[in-house]
């Protein structure tokens, strides 16, 4: 293969961002985003927290602790939503080929651009123009592949511009930690280090057949990347695979009712989704957490179907599966998934015709007056109450 | 003990038994043949419990009697690679060896006693049908059976007999076929439902051209079917079957008369680009034009078609599952259909344009899928 040409570009600090351009008083001062509960966690924070120790996924009541001076804002997903957007579109303005990986990553494979613009000039010009056009800092790094380039936007940040090129793949990498690559999370970062490999240069030097053994599938593919050998494909659109819910409560219950109301008024939330974006799901999960963490799901195939009262009773089936021990639940979950896009298929002795014209009066006036104007009846007792139990 | 057959005799009596052996047999003996020999008639039995089907052939030499359960798969491969030839069998035990040409082939019976055993049947009444009608039936029918564990019923086809028509019905609860003979006459009124995997097997083995004549015996638990030289038994389903009449709307004021084999193949080619889980097709007809469209917004592919029919009602649009569709053209035979319509959310009535004193009356039913408007 051709040494191909990936930028990885990231938003440094995003939500502290967003929230600086909104309100510029925040502006150096300690700033952590997250539930403001006292179960929440921590999404994002500034530079000024993190030298207090406060990192992203550490638990609210922590931060609190280890930084009491700094700023607790809520959140607001939608407006972050709408700035990552517009970065997006300046993006795939300029961008041949763009993947958006989450809400404030994208990659971009310009392979080819450097005959005529230069690669690194070109990237540098796009990030002028994103810092110019919507006021976010933003970091990028460029190299040939995406775990290189991730890896180096990591090193470049804040505020950062690193190019890789293919020689300096190996030096680049090789003192860094293992924890730098991306696949590797906490578990298999145990794993790597009671076997003494602290540094890239140490992983990519133990023979794959090794690792593989320990890891699987998947060390071969941390060996791969430890060698900066990453052939995946900077992929335009991926269709979304799933579409879930959950909800973690204030103080963890055992309140069957509630628990049950609040699933069918989750899925009465998602399915409608799921009609307004002209799909059918074939697949249910549901998820609990008991109060000691511990996880279960549940899932069940079912024939393809958006029909609100078949994935309520498959989703209230499986919560009675899974609810076994008289624990505390802490948060409870129910995702759709192997979508495909269509319209349900009517059934002759189930569908009578007044329930299907109930089902599209009902969307209608979702769509036009929001999602929650109509709903069962259960589920507005769950949603008033809110968190509180 | 021995006998000799001719070997495409015996693979042909084979052939039409073969088809009730079971995949996923829980009993090893299922996966066997019966062979019974009595004086110089060989009764080959297959079952898988529910069904089982015997044929009787003649050898040309025997010195029975024989009892034996010959594993099927060997026998019926080795019958198949081997030219028309005598074949002879040689039973000693649960040892049995073949001799055929020049070659000898041993292979290890099982004991028939634990064979099951044919069901004795009590409290029959009986009729006579005739082959073709029988297999035009499950022509018709067949396909439209469901495979719902949920809904047993719906996995046979309902045998309504009249005292002066006999009715087929079935449906998997998206789709719906109603098969009616008005030459029909009986003395008894019954009705059964009879399971889709022996059906599917007597299409096959049924003389489709000639009236054959068969002789039915039915109880409340089993069918009897007998015809040339085979025999079949099967469990019928218990159960209610759904209420088929109720759900046929009575009232369909949009009527459109369409060639049938240019519809076909315009759904064909139309549906090549639609979604290949949902295979949805929308029909869209305005005055005298119906226009197919399909696409799968996955992989942003589509396709329009447009056809000229005749059509009388207000401009509709309806979707269809293509698929359930190009079953129903394609297992009608009359030139033009007509496709009866009242809503968008309501059930399609295809039925075939023909003349009052026809005696098949077929009406096959569609539910369509719930377009956003």
């Amino acid at each position: 293969m051709n040494p191909r040409t990936i930028i990885h570009l990231d938003l440094d600090t995003f939500f502290v961002s967003v929230e600086r351009l909104l309100n510029s008083s925040l502006i150096g001062k300690p700033i952590i985003i997250g539930g403001t509960s006292d179960r929440g966690i921590v999404s994002s924070c500034s530079y000024e927290a993190r030298r207090f120790g406060v990192h992203s996924a550490m638990p609210i009541r922590t931060a609190k602790q280890l930084c009491s001076d700094a700023i607790f804002i809520r959140g607001d997903m939608e407006e972050y939503s709408k700035q990552s957007r517009l970065v997006t579109d300046i993006i795939s303005e300029h961008a041949p080929i763009y993947e958006k990986a989450s809400i404030d990553e994208h990659y971009i494979d310009i392979t080819g651009m450097d005959r005529f613009f230069g690669s690194f000039r070109w990237s540098k010009q796009l990030r002028e123009r994103i810092i110019k056009d919507t006021g976010l800092p933003i970091s990028f790094g460029l190299s040939t592949n995406k775990t290189v380039s991730k890896i180096a936007t990591g090193e470049g940040k804040p505020n950062g511009e690193l190019h890789i090129p293919q020689q300096d793949i190996k030096p680049f990498l090789s003192p860094l930690s293992i924890r730098k690559i991306p696949m590797i999370g906490k578990q298999s970062y145990r794993l790597l280090r009671s076997m003494g490999v602290s540094t890239i240069r140490t992983l990519s030097m133990i023979p794959p057949e090794m690792i593989s053994q320990v890891m699987g599938k998947n060390g071969i593919i941390a060996w791969k990347k430890a060698n900066g050998i990453d052939d995946t494909p900077v992929v335009q659109y991926s269709e979304r695979k799933s579409i879930s819910t959950e909800r973690t409560f204030d103080k963890d219950t055992t309140n069957i009712i509630y628990l049950n109301n609040l699933l069918t008024s989750m899925v009465e939330k998602i399915a409608f989704e799921l009609r307004k974006k002209q799909k059918l799901t074939g697949c249910v999960t549901v998820k609990i957490r008991y109060s000691n963490f511990d996880t279960h799901t549940l899932q069940k195939h079912l024939t393809y179907t958006s029909f609100d009262h078949i994935l309520i009773q498959t989703a209230t089936e499986l919560f009675n599966r899974l609810y076994t021990r008289r624990m505390l639940i802490r948060l409870i979950g129910v995702r759709f998934s192997s979508l495909v896009g269509g319209s349900q298929q009517l059934d002759i002795f189930e569908d009578k015709p007044e329930m299907i014209d109930l089902y599209q009066a009902m969307d209608n006036m979702r769509l036009r007056y929001g999602n929650k104007a109509v709903q069962r009846a259960i589920g507005i007792d769950v949603n008033n109450k809110g968190k509180n139990i | 003990m021995k006998f000799i057959i001719s070997s495409t005799t015996l693979l042909r009596g084979l052939q039409k038994v073969s088809g009730v052996l079971g995949t996923n047999n829980t009993l090893p003996i299922l996966e066997d043949f019966l062979f019974e020999l009595n004086e110089d008639k060989l009764k080959i039995t297959a079952s898988d419990l529910e069904t089982t089907i015997s044929v009787t052939l003649t050898t040309t030499k025997a010195d029975g009697p024989v009892v034996i359960a010959i594993p099927a798969k060997m026998l019926m491969e080795i019958m198949k690679s081997l030219p028309d030839t005598p074949v002879t069998f040689t039973v000693d035990g649960t040892n049995i060896e073949i001799f055929a040409g020049e070659g000898k082939y041993k292979l290890i019976g099982h004991q028939s006693d634990e064979f099951p055993q044919i069901p004795v049947m009590d409290n029959t009444t009986s009729l006579e049908l005739n082959s073709a009608l029988l297999v035009n039936a499950f022509n018709k029918t067949l396909f439209a059976t469901g495979n719902d564990e949920l809904r047993p019923v719906m996995s046979g086809v309902l045998f309504e007999i009249k005292k002066d028509n006999i009715t087929f019905v079935a449906t998997d609860a998206h789709k719906l076929v109603r098969y009616r003979r008005n030459d029909f006459k009986s003395e008894t009124e019954t009705s059964l439902i009879i399971p889709k995997k022996p059906l599917a097997h007597l299409k096959n083995v049924m003389p489709e051209d000639e009236d054959v004549a068969v002789n039915v015996e039915i109880n409340d638990t089993n069918i009897k079917l007998e015809f040339d030289d085979i025999v079949l038994i099967c469990r019928l389903i218990e159960g209610k079957y759904p209420n088929y009449e109720a759900v046929i709307p009575m009232q369909n004021p949009y009527k459109l008369t369409i060639e049938r084999k240019s519809l076909l193949n315009s759904i064909k080619r139309v549906s090549i680009f639609g979604s290949k889980s949902t295979h949805q097709v929308r029909f869209k007809i305005t005055g005298q034009e119906l226009l197919l469209t399909a696409e799968d917004l996955d992989y942003s592919s589509e396709a329009k078609e447009r056809l000229t029919c005749s059509y009388h009602g207000d401009d509709i649009e309806i979707g269809f599952n293509s698929r359930f569709m190009q079953e129903m053209l394609s297992t009608l035979e009359p030139e033009r259909i007509i496709l009866e319509l009242s809503a968008p959310n309501r059930a399609g009535i295809i039925l075939s344009e023909k003349s009052d004193d026809d005696p098949e009356d077929v009406l096959m039913l569609i539910m369509p899928v719930m377009l956003t408007q």
